[in-house]
């Protein structure tokens, strides 16, 4: 039992800033699913077939699957980051591509100011809502509850209930970018739409921000301690504000993207939006209460809960065992992350305990012969 | 008049401290037994033996009605003692009755009896001459309302004790009147109170008996009749100044800070400056001001009137971010709740404060950690590198996180309140010595304590203050325990 400790405690490479091992645990469970599939796949149709679950054609299709969840999780991770939380996201994605697509066909504002307009709506919808729940000490799941309401009755007042069908004129947003591709194993075309890349490209950004910059981490800090925080001369009511606000922005893209791959803007387009996104979210390792987590986290989640379905389809497994595997996935990432870090928690602990006693008891000596 | 309970040599061990030694205290049928001493002199470790949520150490005995007895919480409360502790503990959203019967409630068969419960509390209100509203919701009710709620509750279910801590804290002079009238009034049904006060006129006023605890010991018991006030202050201080923290002094500089006739968050014209080189300790009972000062000081809570002056130029911070670029810097007093980001690494919390006064837009991780390692080393914090979490740290090492993370601003002003609060005496003369240091580098300190021997080793000049103004300024020749206990529950100088 001591050897192992004293062997860490020696080996013990600078640990990052962030403690990279947080996602461990997601990750872990991750791989373990994937390896369930793929093994499973190989007994049933025989080992001379490549496994299809893993073959690129099929990643990239759960890419182009999860991409709008995707981006959409990753200012769920900054809101919860900073302690907050967003319900209202799955409605306003909808109300957005109403807008857009509104916009395109009945309005005929073209097609750049439609796509402007329902970024807009968003971004203005969300930095509303942030400015209550910054200014107030209200529950951000009241508020955004309250929004999500009110986004589906704006929604369907805007389309008079009705579906908004476009005529491909967002199409140049779901372009393959690397027509003619195929896939090595099963022979079939591959495709790459721009908004997997715009996915790949926020998720960089939004790491890059939330570990090298001043505002990443202050989002850290509102979401540890809103009262040191404060003292520590953060003006924590502008952060709060500021990621709801991002969260607009990133909404509005997601939705656009959503708009071009269905082509018709509808209420039903963001229905489950927020309940895939905070799971993504909290499977990745992201605590509710704020200060947890980070986007290496949120993408293994996006990720996993986007491969759950694709899978399923694989092993001919009815769609709706779908929603159980992803209510028992979001259980079992949750009760394991919180059981292996009460462990890790109580390792660094009795290590770090033992360090300090070992050392006060040595100053103690010297200090009684004063 | 029979003995309700005794307690007789009980001593209480935490990890490293002994709060209570040796205490033997008794309380009869109707009177009013008032225990006084500093701040952290033991009573509140007292209390909580009475009311049974600490166990005495081995040797100590509490008998009730002469029997020996050994007390839980439900114990206690089974015997008829009542704990009303400093903080409430009430139902906010359930209405009076509701309150007094919480747990305890009258059924018929299966349903609340309602009326009857009513009808009790209605009876005990009458009694005491309170003109509550027994169905208005105790969230409405002020706190000395609110503490008439718990006495009645007394009386209701015939309790034998009834324990206050410091019941009168946030009251209005009329809410102390009508508490220690209705104290008076309910004493005469044979219940005896151990009150518990900083207010020597309460004392006075009410008190049969008082027992001095210093220290975790008794000083002293007297009765009320024939005691002075200087009597009762004497045996509260007294401790050998020799054998207090000596700490070198350093010449002071030139003023660096002042403050003119500086109101609001319960603060009423106060005026003071600082030197470089000087601690401006800030004494004063529990609730007299100190900390709501020192958050209007750095820009937390609202300046309403007066003015602050920075090296002579006058500034107007309107929140923290604004005083930690002019400079200052707050060790609060809770250092868990609003110091330390726990959750976080050693880096990142020493990096937090900083960041007001970083310009650049990235910052590299490395560099916190970097930084973090030297202060660890610095300060000598205990733990293996600044990538450890600042939870799995001891009291003391966490304050020294908290202070590396104002030193990390490169602040000239420091505030500390209770700089050594919950934190063992290895660490606390580390803490000391890293002040004096701070005062060789020309920095002023203001620092708040309760921590009396703190107050008078450590000071240059004290400044003690009463209910939010000042009570009187000593310099460094008066700084005595007397001086300060004095002015800070008796008279003003002025």
């Amino acid at each position: 039992m001591i050897q192992p400790v004293a062997a860490g405690r020696k080996s013990g490479s600078k640990a990052s800033l962030f403690k990279r091992h947080e996602n461990l645990m997601p990750l872990s469970i991750f791989a373990g699913f994937i390896l369930v599939i793929v093994s499973l796949q190989l007994f049933t149709q025989g080992f001379s077939k490549f496994p299809t679950f893993i073959s690129p054609v099929n990643i990239l299709n759960i890419l182009q699957q999860v991409g709008v969840p995707g981006i959409v999780a990753v200012g769920m991770t900054l809101i919860m980051l900073s302690g907050g939380i967003d319900l209202s996201v799955g409605m306003l994605a909808s109300l957005v591509s109403i807008v857009t697509a509104s916009g395109i066909t009945t309005w005929h504002l073209g097609v750049p100011a439609s796509i402007a307009a329902g970024i807009l709506v968003a971004v203005l919808l969300e930095t509303l809502m942030g400015l209550i729940i910054s200014r107030t000490k209200v529950e951000p799941f009241i508020i955004t509850l309250g929004g999500m309401i009110t986004f589906q009755g704006i929604a369907l007042l805007v389309s008079n209930s009705r579906e908004v069908i476009l005529d491909g004129e967002l199409n140049f947003l779901k372009v393959n970018l690397i027509q003619g591709a195929k896939d090595p194993a099963t022979g079939l075309n591959l495709i790459l739409p721009p908004y997997v890349l715009i996915f790949l490209l926020i998720v960089l950004l939004a790491g890059l921000v939330l570990t090298f910059t001043k505002f990443g981490r202050r989002i850290y800090a509102v979401g540890t301690n809103p009262q040191a925080a404060y003292l520590a001369g953060i003006n924590v009511k502008n952060m709060r504000l500021s990621v709801y606000v991002i969260m607009g922005f990133l909404v509005g893209i997601g939705a656009v993207m959503l708009l071009a791959r269905v082509n018709t803007g509808i209420i039903s387009l963001g229905q489950n939006l927020e309940i895939d996104t905070i799971a993504m979210v909290v499977i990745g390792g992201t605590a509710l209460k704020g200060g947890k987590g980070n986007i290496l986290g949120t993408l293994i989640g996006v990720f996993f809960l986007g491969s759950i379905g694709n899978a399923m389809n694989m092993l001919r497994l009815p769609s709706e065992v779908q929603f159980v595997a992803k209510g028992l996935v979001v259980i079992v990432a949750i009760t394991a992350g919180d059981i292996s870090s009460k462990v890790s928690d109580y390792m660094t602990r009795r290590r770090d305990q033992s360090l300090a006693r070992g050392d006060l008891a040595t100053e103690g000596g010297g200090g009684g012969t004063e | 008049m029979g003995q309700i309970l005794r307690l007789s040599n009980i001593s209480k061990t935490f990890p490293g401290v002994r709060a209570l030694q040796g205490i033997s205290l008794d309380l009869n049928e109707g009177e009013v037994h008032c225990l006084c001493g500093e701040n952290g002199a033991g009573k509140s470790t007292l209390i909580k033996i009475l009311s049974g949520a600490y166990q005495p150490d081995e040797g100590g005995e509490i008998f009730f009605d002469g029997k020996k007895a050994s007390l839980s919480p439900r114990v206690a409360i089974e015997r008829g003692i009542q704990t009303i502790y400093q903080e409430h503990i009430v139902f906010e959203n359930l209405s009076v009755v509701e309150n007094i019967f919480a747990g305890l409630e009258i059924k018929r068969g299966l349903f609340l009896d309602r009326k009857e419960m009513r009808r009790r509390t209605v009876e005990v209100l009458e009694y005491l001459k309170s003109r509550l509203d027994p169905d208005a919701r105790m969230r409405d009710l002020s706190s000395g309302e609110q503490k008439v709620v718990e006495i009645a509750k007394g009386l209701v279910f015939k309790r034998r004790a009834i324990i206050l801590d410091e019941p009168t804290a946030s009251f209005s002079a009329t809410e102390i009147e009508n508490l220690l009238d209705i104290i008076s009034t309910v004493k005469r049904n044979g219940i005896g109170f151990i009150y518990i006060s900083h207010h020597l006129e309460e004392v006075f006023r009410i008190g049969d008996r008082v027992t001095v605890i210093r220290d975790g010991r008794v000083v002293g018991e007297h009765a009320m009749a024939g005691l002075t006030k200087s009597r009762l202050i004497k045996d509260m201080v007294g401790r050998d100044p020799s054998t207090f923290y000596q700490r070198d002094r350093v010449e002071p500089g030139e003023l660096v800070f002042e403050a003119r006739g500086v109101s609001g968050n319960g603060i009423r014209d106060l005026s003071f400056g600082l030197r470089r080189g000087e601690i401006l300790g800030f004494a004063g009972m529990a609730g007299s001001g100190r900390s709501e000062l020192m958050n209007v000081l750095f820009g937390s809570a609202r300046l309403e009137r007066g003015e602050i002056l920075i090296r002579g130029r006058r500034v107007r911070h309107g929140n923290p971010k604004a005083a930690i670029r002019n400079k200052m810097c707050f060790i609060t007093e809770d250092r868990q709740a609003t110091g330390l980001f726990l959750p976080q690494t050693i880096a990142q919390n020493v990096a937090a404060a900083n960041l007001v006064n970083i310009r650049s837009l990235v910052i590299r991780p490395s560099d916190e950690i970097r930084r973090g390692d030297e202060f660890v080393e610095r300060l000598r914090i205990k733990t293996r590198d600044s990538t450890v979490l600042a939870s799995t740290l001891s009291g003391g090492n966490q304050q020294k996180v908290v202070l590396a993370k104002w030193f990390n601003t490169n602040g000239e002003i420091y505030i500390f309140d209770e700089p050594t609060h919950g934190i063992d005496v290895g660490s606390k003369q580390e803490i000391y010595k890293i002040m004096v240091e701070l005062l060789r580098q020309g920095k002023a300190i203001i620092m708040v304590s309760s921590d009396m021997p703190e107050v008078v080793s450590m000071s240059d000049r004290v400044i003690v203050l009463k209910a939010g103004r000042l009570s009187a300024e000593l310099r460094r020749e008066e700084i005595t325990e007397e001086n300060i206990l004095s002015y800070s529950i008796g008279d003003s100088k002025i």
